[in-house]
């Protein structure tokens, strides 16, 4: 089974997004934000990070280019789900070394489809 | 009534102050759009989740809380939304004050800056974004 880590400080965005990965038989760690994030995947390896954008402490670009620093995360897919839609982020979400940008709200269907193309 | 001399603000900070006021006043009305968006959306996939539950398939039934689910995350972005608007309207108010009274006399009034970027949320629908893959 592979296994997500779901990033986000919307305690109801977290759920939707857990309950629509647990569906689709993803196993999934919740993070409330990028340090609680990077805190989680120092323990333990995930095949992907889906990670909110707009966060307190650390937000989804500065985790993306932390996780990017660690040679166990060189290569995991991560993908930026946010309501942030100008080019200017997603050209920093780019640089910061994230695999997609995906603007909110999302689609279940769509989202599960987007993971299945990137996973491993 | 302030004299012109006493009270009344420069033309540039009534200006800068007008702009920032009618920005706040335009993401509200994305608000209640955006409110209203999903409060007909979830009406719509209740009423016919409901239906589908004695006439339909399991794939049918499923594909209603789907869009549901969608609907849903309008409370992520009202949020964003409303926290947006109320950093600005405080910037506002201490921007006021300050050019009104000064700093205090222990030095610098503490001052909230209002934010320089638009909002974030731009959507005022609960229509599926877009996806990027790089």
């Amino acid at each position: 089974m592979h296994s997500i880590l779901a990033v986000d400080d919307s305690p109801s965005m977290r759920q939707m997004v857990a309950f629509t990965l647990k569906t689709a038989g993803f196993a999934v760690t919740e993070a409330v934000d990028g340090q609680d994030a990077l805190e989680k995947a120092r323990q333990k390896d995930f095949d992907l990070v889906l990670t909110d954008q707009n966060m307190p402490r650390l937000d989804g670009i500065g985790l993306t280019r932390k996780l990017r620093e660690s040679p166990k995360f060189k290569s995991t897919p991560i993908l930026i789900l946010t309501t942030e839609s100008s080019d200017q982020m997603k050209q920093a979400g780019r640089a910061a070394g994230a695999t997609g940008w995906l603007v909110k709200p999302f689609d279940p269907t769509k989202l599960i489809e987007v993971i299945g193309r990137v996973i491993k | 009534m302030p004299t012109a001399d006493e009270g009344a603000l420069p033309l540039h900070v009534a200006a800068e102050l007008q702009d920032h006021l009618l920005v706040a006043g335009h993401d509200l009305d994305r608000l209640q759009r955006l409110l209203d968006d999903a409060t007909q959306t979830l009406s719509t996939c209740f009423y016919t989740a409901n239906h589908l539950l004695t006439t339909g398939t399991t794939i049918d039934v499923q594909r209603q809380l789907s869009e549901a689910l969608t609907a849903l995350q309008f409370h992520d972005m009202s949020t964003q939304l409303i926290a947006h608007t109320q950093r600005r309207l405080r910037g506002l108010a201490d921007r006021i004050a300050r050019d009104a009274m000064d700093d205090d006399e222990d030095g610098a009034a503490v001052v909230c800056e209002i934010p320089n970027r638009p909002n974030p949320v731009t959507q005022d629908e609960v229509d599926a974004g877009s996806i990027e893959l790089f």
